[in-house]
């Protein structure tokens, strides 16, 4: 049987649970959440990484549907809502495909009627704008797991992607882990400075996940978890999901992307400005100097790396598709994962590590912080916290 | 629909809802557990004279559904507070309410503000998640219930019925995503004034899809505050019957949240609901006061369409003698001695407002067979 086939063959039984994809938001962008006008029960290979053939193709068996937001949009929580209602209403168009998921046993129990398990992650705490009854609400409505910053840093946070402000987490930024730990939402550490998931590593008594990461060790790129970050994973029980976004895993993408955006600030542009105007420039530039490709192997060589580190049963898998521009060769969209379980396979994974890798982890450590919940639901009320009383007027000093 | 008005099922047809023992303790004192009396009561189950007697044994069969509470703020910032055993800090905790025969609560979500306030949509939510939290805190006492057939199922059951509501429409920060979402967490009332898509000139393109789309998911429209040509909008448009959570006689006390005589007469004919509140600024300062304009609503817009709205906790000052929620008995004395039937004063209690309930549940099911979520903005139907 060829390695192919034999990856097929193993999604069948443990499907992909993939950290984080962007399709509610690129449903926002293009058809302003009109489902009608972009029916992803069909191919939508033109327009969107995802859709329902190509997630089955791609042997998918749960989602965390990312419910991101901008920062910058002028009521980042009213936006949140409005991505959370997206997601209940594709829930309720495609319930053939897709399953609501809130639980470890819900995902068990999708795999065993076939269908995708659906979950939803908050990307960034500008969702929750400072309010731990907004928190509260966003679990209430199905979101498990948030990731603390997104490419800015929040009043309580630093992002792997700004200037460091406060040093990691604050004590209010402490106190919104301890609630995510009560509540059983899952601490995401994508996107945070170092010091951020070392702070947050100290505050949970949860297991953290990484919902879209890769190895700094592998390509220096800040998005990427540094060695003594994944040194800790066994201890806290938690898990990297390794993205697959050329400009981190791939470092002659990361110096291309870095000169293009270097190239667009020359002109006096944002470097991600989309504007008609930066894109012309972007095309010429990438006329210039061709846009270095990654690949399947790029990726298992962060996995191998990862695991090296981690540990097998501390890695995990999370796409990042419609939230990026660029995928790498063979994982071009969602149907690709065969490809990189076939790459696994040829370096010597064993079809139980690889079933950790796909399934088995994000199930344990979801389940894990339920269990970590329930204890410490016993224990304590709802956190009546304020970011005032903690750290002061936020945003000062 | 007002044969449906006042079908409570006994004990025993009931199910199960989740597990929670029967607590024959929580009922009220002088009602033995298993027979609360369904339907409109022979006369003979009242016993004749002194009105306070009779208002209690009547308020035992049809408890009070009290249209606006704002206990939710008021325990904000009284950390350490037991509604079950009491707190004198509020007008309402258990054992008033069981004194008062209170048996389902509307509870505000309305923002001390305004609806004009910053950050809208956090701070609703915050709302939302402390109404839930104070709930589950007394399970003994509260039940949070979103249908006409949950206040049953918890009255059955002893427990104070918690709906959701009051919020403000500014809440939904100009979107039809945001009201799908505050009503999956539990949401059934929206204030429509205070926003641009109902202000003085009626609703704008936007608000007539907040309105329907609020007929489709079973949120009741409260139009307290809202202009004349609001109220007659909306009370055209829904299909669902229209709530007034704090609205009295205009032709009695010139208030601007109370309605004039042609209002309470289309709201009448449209079968929605008045509610009446218990404040000195809206009603007048003593019970009669009150009484006065009940007698005048149910005249105008009929006995199927008034109701009782405590507002106790919401920073207002009420009538003597109906300062806080174990009061309700004096009330209804004196609308007994003013020579109310008891079917008129069971439908003013309970009767009405379950019958808007299940108006609502059977508005949105026969509209989600017809018509998907629609997903516009403010900004793509009004112009700003």
């Amino acid at each position: 049987m060829g390695a192919l086939e034999e990856a097929r063959e193993l999604l069948r039984e443990f499907p992909v649970v993939d950290g984080h994809n962007d399709l509610p938001w690129a449903l926002r962008e293009q058809v302003r959440y009109d489902l009608d006008a972009l029916d992803i029960a069909g191919d939508r290979s033109d327009r969107l990484h995802t859709d329902l053939p190509r997630l089955r193709a791609g042997g998918v068996g749960a989602q965390y549907w990312s419910v991101y937001v901008p920062a910058e949009q002028p009521d980042p929580v009213a936006a949140t809502l409005e991505q959370i209602d997206c997601v209940r209403r594709m829930l309720e168009r495609y319930p053939a495909d897709l399953a609501p998921a809130r639980s470890a046993a819900d995902l068990e129990t999708a795999r065993a009627e076939g269908r995708i398990a659906s979950l939803m992650g908050a990307e960034g705490g500008h969702s929750i704008a400072n309010s731990m009854g907004t928190l509260r609400a966003l679990y209430a409505l199905g979101v498990r797991y948030m990731t603390l910053t997104h490419n800015s840093n929040v009043d309580w946070a630093d992002s792997a992607t700004d200037e460091p402000r406060a040093g990691g987490l604050t004590a209010f930024g402490r106190e919104v882990v301890r609630e995510m730990n009560r509540l059983g939402m899952l601490v995401d550490l994508s996107h945070v400075a170092a010091t951020t998931m070392r702070d947050a590593l100290d505050a949970s008594t949860a297991p953290v996940i990484f919902s879209h990461s890769s190895a700094r060790a592998v390509c220096d790129h800040p998005r990427n978890i540094p060695d003594d970050v994944l040194e800790r994973l066994p201890a806290n029980g938690g898990m990297a999901m390794v993205t697959f976004v050329p400009k981190f895993v791939l470092q002659a993408a990361v110096d291309w992307t870095a000169a293009a955006d270097e190239n667009l600030r020359a002109h006096g542009l944002h470097h991600l400005d989309t504007s008609p105007e930066a894109m012309r420039l972007h095309r010429a530039f990438e006329e210039r100097h061709p846009r270095p490709v990654a690949t399947v192997s790029v990726v298992a060589d962060h996995l191998d790396h990862m695991r090296e580190v981690a540990g097998i049963d501390h890695l995990g898998i999370g796409g990042d598709y419609d939230g990026t521009a660029f995928t790498p060769d063979g994982l071009d969209d969602v149907s690709g994962y065969p490809n990189l379980l076939a790459e696994l396979l040829d370096r010597g994974w064993s079809r139980t590590d690889l079933a950790k890798l796909t399934w088995r982890n994000a199930v344990r450590v979801l389940g894990a912080a339920e269990d970590v919940a329930r204890g410490l639901q016993a224990g304590r009320g709802p956190s009546l916290a304020t970011i005032e009383e903690l750290d002061g007027t936020p945003g000062g000093s | 629909m007002a044969d449906l008005q006042d079908d409570i099922p006994r004990t025993t047809e009931v199910g199960e809802d989740d597990g929670l023992p029967d607590d024959p303790f929580h009922l009220p004192p002088d009602v033995p557990a298993g027979d609360v009396p369904a339907g409109d009561l022979p006369s003979g189950d009242v016993p004749a004279g002194d009105p306070l007697e009779r208002a209690r044994a009547l308020l035992a069969g049809h408890p009070v559904a009290d249209g606006y509470s704002g206990l939710p703020w008021a325990l904000r910032h009284l950390p350490g507070h037991d509604l079950q055993l009491g707190e004198a800090a509020v007008d309402t905790d258990l054992p008033r309410m069981r004194a008062g025969h209170v048996g389902a609560l509307f509870w505000s979500l309305h923002l001390p503000e305004g609806p004009a306030g910053e950050r809208p949509v956090a701070a609703t939510l915050e709302q939302l998640d402390l109404a839930r939290s104070v709930v589950e805190a007394h399970p003994e006492g509260l039940r949070l219930v979103r249908t006409a057939g949950q206040v049953i199922d918890a009255r059955n059951r002893g427990r104070v019925a918690v709906l959701l509501g009051p919020a403000h429409g500014a809440a939904l920060d100009g979107s039809l995503a945001v009201l799908r979402v505050l009503h999956a967490l539990g949401v059934r009332v929206l204030t429509l004034a205070g926003t641009t898509w109902a202000g003085d000139s009626g609703l704008s393109r936007f608000g007539e899809e907040v309105v329907r789309e609020m007929n489709r998911l079973g949120v009741l429209a409260d139009v307290t505050g809202a202009g004349p040509a609001t109220v007659r909008r909306t009370l055209a448009l829904s299909k669902t019957p229209v709530l007034c959570t704090r609205s009295a006689a205009r032709a009695l006390r010139p208030h601007p949240a109370n309605l004039s005589d042609d209002l309470l007469a289309a709201l009448g004919g449209a079968k929605g609901l008045c509610m009446v509140p218990l404040t000195a600024e809206q009603t007048g300062p003593a019970v009669p006061d009150v009484a006065d304009h009940l007698d005048h609503i149910r005249d105008v817009a009929g006995p199927e369409c008034v109701g009782l709205s405590g507002t106790y906790d919401s920073g207002v000052v009420h009538p003597r003698e109906l300062a806080d929620a174990s009061r309700y008995p004096h009330l209804i004395a004196e609308l007994l001695r003013r020579g109310w039937s008891e079917t008129e004063l069971s439908l003013l209690t309970w009767g009405n407002v379950q019958r808007v309930l299940r108006g609502a549940d059977f508005a949105s099911r026969a509209a989600q067979h017809r018509r998907e979520a629609p997903t516009p903005r403010i900004t793509d139907l009004d112009a700003l």
